[in-house]
């Protein structure tokens, strides 16, 4: 089943190593990614592939870089047809 | 890159039974040893590519290899095949760890990291397996303790000279008559070697007392390498052995 889902990161954000690293993860599970707005407090990002690793994607992002705090995650999910 | 474009011994064919796996170093570097349920053996950076768990430490089920903490499996090209937890998902190709050529030669397991080696001897001599020393130690400790150390002639009587040649960049063989030691020199890092020996010849004629005769010469070797001595025989008891 494919899932695809839009995520707001909150915290104590560097936005360009937060990009790289979510960037690095999508690439790994194969999802699709756009990022949307992006700064030190809140970055937003789009992903869409199979929907088991789109939980994975929240799993990896949740816990960020190692110069990133992950304080809030916030998910809006849309089902795709397989 | 360390190691070049070489073939490098990763251990001796025999400590790697069918179904199992290891854990070793080239060059610093961690490497999974293991060999499928068919006896093809496989050499592949010891890094589960989920949560980077040693492969080393799983387990073998027919041609993969399952990681020990969430069960992945990949298959002999290192290509995750099944996720326990997702039993239904068709595995990206991203989930893949890195292999590296494979040979077995001499009685060891060879590996390259390089995706160009060197071609690799088409003959294939039987040989019977010795022993691996690990150790502190260098590469040219290693070599000159082999040319310490005199090699006693299994079968035959008689003073024949013990000769060492090097048979390729990583191999050295040390001869005596009809006698024949196989020496692959692995750098396991820069400060620690592994020494795999096996003796050239038919089962039938080395297995058992050939192999406890020449246990010996590989402890001698061992202690040559850890307490090296600047001139003449180098490790207490050759030089009875010699007189």
């Amino acid at each position: 089943m494919s899932g695809q889902a839009r995520f707001d990161f909150k915290g104590r954000l560097k936005a360009d190593s937060f990009v790289e690293f979510a960037r690095h993860r999508a690439a790994r599970l194969s999802l699709a990614i756009k990022v949307g707005q992006a700064n030190d407090d809140a970055i937003t990002l789009q992903v869409w592939g199979a929907a088991e690793l789109v939980d994975a994607f929240e799993m990896a992002c949740s816990l960020g870089p190692y110069d990133c705090v992950v304080l809030d995650v916030a998910r809006h999910d849309r089902e795709l047809a397989a | 890159m360390e190691g070049g474009n070489l073939w490098h011994p990763v251990g001796l064919s025999y400590s790697i039974e069918a179904g199992t796996s290891a854990g070793t170093h080239l060059f610093g570097q961690e490497l999974v040893v293991w060999r499928d349920s068919s006896g093809l053996a496989h050499v592949w950076e010891d890094r589960c590519p989920h949560r980077g768990m040693k492969l080393s430490f799983g387990f073998v089920r027919g041609d993969h290899i399952a990681c020990l903490y969430h069960g992945w499996q990949y298959d002999r090209a290192g290509y995750c095949q099944y996720i326990p937890a997702h039993p239904g998902l068709d595995v990206p190709k991203t989930f893949k760890v890195p292999v590296y050529q494979t040979q077995e030669w001499g009685g060891m397991i060879w590996t390259t990291l390089s995706s160009d080696p060197v071609p690799f001897p088409a003959e294939r001599d039987p040989t019977v397996p010795l022993r691996s020393l690990y150790t502190d130690g260098s590469v040219e400790a290693a070599v000159g303790a082999l040319k310490s150390v005199r090699l006693v002639p299994f079968a035959a009587q008689g003073s024949a000279d013990t000769i060492v040649e090097q048979v390729a960049e990583t191999l050295y063989a040390v001869s005596c008559g009809e006698d024949r030691i196989l020496a692959g020199v692995q750098s396991t890092s820069d400060v620690r070697i592994a020494l795999h020996l096996a003796i050239c010849g038919p089962s039938e004629r080395y297995e058992g007392a050939g192999q406890s005769h020449f246990l010996d010469f590989a402890l001698q070797v061992r202690r040559a390498i850890e307490h090296p001595r600047p001139d003449g025989p180098a490790v207490p008891g050759v030089a009875a052995e010699m007189n």
